[in-house]
């Protein structure tokens, strides 16, 4: 139902993203892993649009197109049927937790206000925070703006659900609320693609984990075969370095 | 936000502000700065002085509306060169340089430049004791001109006020200023201010009305000139001159 | 120094209080419309939209780099010359003109500085929900870079309402245009300019408290 083709994405001379091709079932669950720099994240912004491909097709809901002369209706067309999680929460700061969930709801699906209100608060409830409708993102946790963050993704009703190192600027303390949250999600098979280095969630929650290196998926698998028996060198070095600081997870 | 729109707001609001109506043919639309003792000035909100009672009593003969509008002098010929008033009853002095551009009518005012000095100051006693003074004059009036024209004039260090020269001389700020005799007999005599007259007048000076060099303004001063014939064979010049003045300032 | 002449400054009071109405409402005008083309403008130089960034920053270098009294002197009496339907334009219509573009420019830069100075993240969060830029602006930009600009506007329309003493150059007769008048019938400059002084004074101090009172109240959303 999502299909990637052949995605370009250079800045200046460094090619960041050197040909990805993924296609994504609808319900699958798909983490992606790999060192820093290898254009995770991009890969997650350019399906979003938040960056510009240079070349390569994006399919997403029947529509296709040219990643790299998508027109703003195509863009905000795609832009409409994925939802995007992001590492630093991005909350709109002049807006409290109810109005970042329900935001979408009113302004891009122009639904009425109360209705909105009553989706939104059944969400805050889903994510555990229908006391805090009222306040204000600098009033909340890291943990709690994380879930009002996924909270505003839920409420789009999306596709596809982009989460760009949701754990990754959390305080310790708060990770496990979160992920657990993606968890539920996952469990009702919401269509992710995540980007993490939680690797005990990736092994837990996904169908299938890619592991890129240098701008193109090195390898891809179900997690039990990717993390026992990795094919590919590269992948083997990276599993070796981050299993040793999570032991926990050591085949 | 839709451009189209705010230029269309933009485009409205502006031809509703254009929309303003000029004046009429027969309303005479006189500036002046409404800070000129006792020429024109204001007390209790009225506009008063010389310059009013000599406009309304045209506008009596002329049968026009006398409109009067104030205005800060230096703008006053700005407003009159763009067509917002037809002339200005400032005491505007005729020079070479203003007949060029202006046509003006009879003087109804002969005066001389006057400096005036600080009560008690002895050594200023006349135009020619100015040298290494500071000396203030009002901006747009031909005082200052008169003042370059003096031989040692680089020696003189002009200063130009809007309005309140009196006041700073008063204050010590300047050593002298330059106006018409006329109002600074009248400043020195009806203020609180310490101030003296030095010396004689120094240069001759006439008033007059004046108008746009064109077709309107030489006909506005045409009727003007003829009223003001009038009103100085009726007397009624001097009268006003002498309700202001104690004197008559209207003849040569 | 003789003493101060309070009944004459009781008396003047009044007159002179007749002609506030007409300063606060060219100052208002002038901040309503400077505020419009100052976001405006801002917009243009935040989305740096081709052409119009060029004729933007030449605006605001032209309206910063010249006094106002020059600009208002060019409107007034230098343009009419060249374009003669702009007699038409009155001393407060030019007036107000002038103030808008002048503040406009200062205030743009304002705007421009409080709208780059939320965080990006935000920006692409809106985006990423599918709003359009004009959502973007109207929903999440604007709303709290008024709250940052909010001071320094205010400071500009305090400016501004001292500055429309300036329309006396242009035969509008102001608060202070009518102060100036009173004072030289009376020559009683240090009452006059006193009564003056203390009527501005007390407009901006009220001004002040209605700053504060909104500064609280845009600040209700950052507060831990």
């Amino acid at each position: 139902m999502i299909k990637v083709e052949k995605l370009i994405k250079r800045y200046g001379a460094n090619t960041v993203l050197n040909g990805i091709d993924l296609s994504i079932e609808k319900g699958e669950i798909i983490v992606v892993i790999g060192p820093s720099g290898t254009g995770k994240s991009t890969l997650l912004r350019c399906i979003n649009f938040l960056e510009c491909a240079d070349s390569g097709r994006i399919t997403l809901g029947g529509l296709s197109v040219d990643a790299a002369r998508a027109s703003k209706r195509d863009i905000l067309t795609l832009r409409r049927q994925t939802a995007f999680v992001f590492q630093n929460y991005a909350l709109f700061a002049n807006k409290n937790a109810l109005a970042n969930v329900a935001e979408r709801l009113i302004i891009v699906d122009g639904w009425p206000k109360a209705r909105a209100h009553a989706r939104a608060r059944e969400i805050l409830e889903r994510i555990g925070l229908a006391d805090k409708a009222d306040a204000y993102p600098a009033a909340l946790s890291g943990g709690q703006q994380q879930r009002v963050g996924i909270g505003r993704a839920m409420a789009a009703n999306a596709e596809l659900i982009l989460f760009d190192e949701p754990t990754s600027a959390l305080d310790p303390e708060w990770v496990d609320e979160v992920l657990g949250l993606m968890k539920a999600l996952a469990a009702e098979r919401q269509t992710m693609l995540v980007v993490t280095h939680e690797m005990q969630f990736a092994r837990d929650v996904a169908d299938r984990v890619i592991f890129m290196d240098g701008g193109r998926i090195v390898e891809q698998g179900p997690p039990d075969k990717l993390f026992t028996d990795p094919q590919d060198e590269r992948t083997r070095a990276f599993l070796r370095k981050v299993l040793a600081q999570q032991p926990s997870l050591a085949p | 936000m839709n451009i189209r729109t705010m230029l269309a707001v933009f485009t409205l609001g502006a031809t509703t502000l254009l929309g303003a109506p000029l004046a009429q043919a027969d309303t005479l639309r006189v500036g002046m700065s409404g800070n000129y003792f006792p020429f024109t000035f204001v007390k209790q909100d009225k506009l008063q002085g010389f310059e009013v009672d000599v406009m309304n009593a045209i506008g009596e003969q002329t049968g026009d509306d006398v409109e009067f509008v104030t205005a800060q002098f230096s703008g006053l010929a700005g407003m009159l060169d763009t067509g917002r008033i037809d002339t200005i009853a400032n005491q505007i002095t005729i020079t070479p340089e203003r007949q060029a551009k202006y046509v003006f009518t009879q003087p109804y005012v002969y005066d001389g430049a006057q400096v005036v000095v600080k009560k008690g100051n002895d050594t200023i006693h006349g135009v020619e004791d100015l040298k290494g003074k500071t000396v203030a004059v009002n901006l747009g009036s031909n005082y200052e001109q008169l003042l370059e024209a003096l031989p040692y004039a680089d020696q003189i260090n002009i200063k130009t006020y809007e309005s309140n020269v009196e006041q700073d001389v008063a204050l010590g700020r300047a050593d002298a200023f330059v106006m018409d005799r006329v109002s600074a007999t009248q400043v020195i005599k009806k203020t609180p201010l310490p101030l003296q007259l030095a010396g004689a007048p120094f240069s001759h000076i006439e008033n007059a009305l004046p108008f746009r060099d064109n077709d309107a303004g030489h006909a506005q001063r045409d009727r003007v000139d003829q009223a003001l014939t009038t009103l100085r064979e009726n007397g009624t010049l001097a009268k006003i001159s002498e309700k202001w003045f104690g004197s008559d300032i209207t003849q040569p | 120094m003789n003493g101060l002449d309070y009944d004459y400054m009781m008396g003047l009071a009044p007159i002179l209080l007749k002609y506030l109405p007409l300063t606060l409402e060219m100052a208002a005008a002038g901040m309503l419309c400077a505020l419009v083309l100052a976001s405006l403008l801002a917009i243009i130089r935040v989305l740096r939209i081709p052409v119009l960034n060029g004729a933007t920053l030449l605006f605001i270098s032209f309206f910063r780099g010249t006094p106002l009294l020059v600009q208002l002197f060019l409107f007034y009496y230098g343009l009419p010359q060249v374009l003669a339907i702009l007699t038409q334009v009155n001393g407060i219509t030019a007036t107000i003109l002038g103030l808008t573009l002048h503040f406009s420019a200062y205030m743009a830069e304002s705007i421009r500085a409080a709208i780059v100075g939320i965080d990006r993240s935000q920006t692409e969060a809106a985006l990423s929900i599918g709003m359009t830029n004009a959502q973007l602006m109207r929903r999440i930009i604007l709303p709290q870079a008024t709250r940052v600009a909010v001071p320094t506007l205010m400071n500009y329309f305090i400016d501004m309402i001292k500055s429309t003493s300036l329309a006396f150059t242009l035969g509008v007769t102001e608060l202070m245009g009518a102060t100036q008048k009173e004072a030289s019938g009376s020559f009683l400059y240090f009452e006059a300019f006193l009564v003056v002084a203390i009527i501005y004074w007390v407009v901006v101090e009220t001004l002040s408290l209605l700053q504060r009172w909104l500064e609280k109240r845009l600040n209700k959303a950052f507060v831990r």
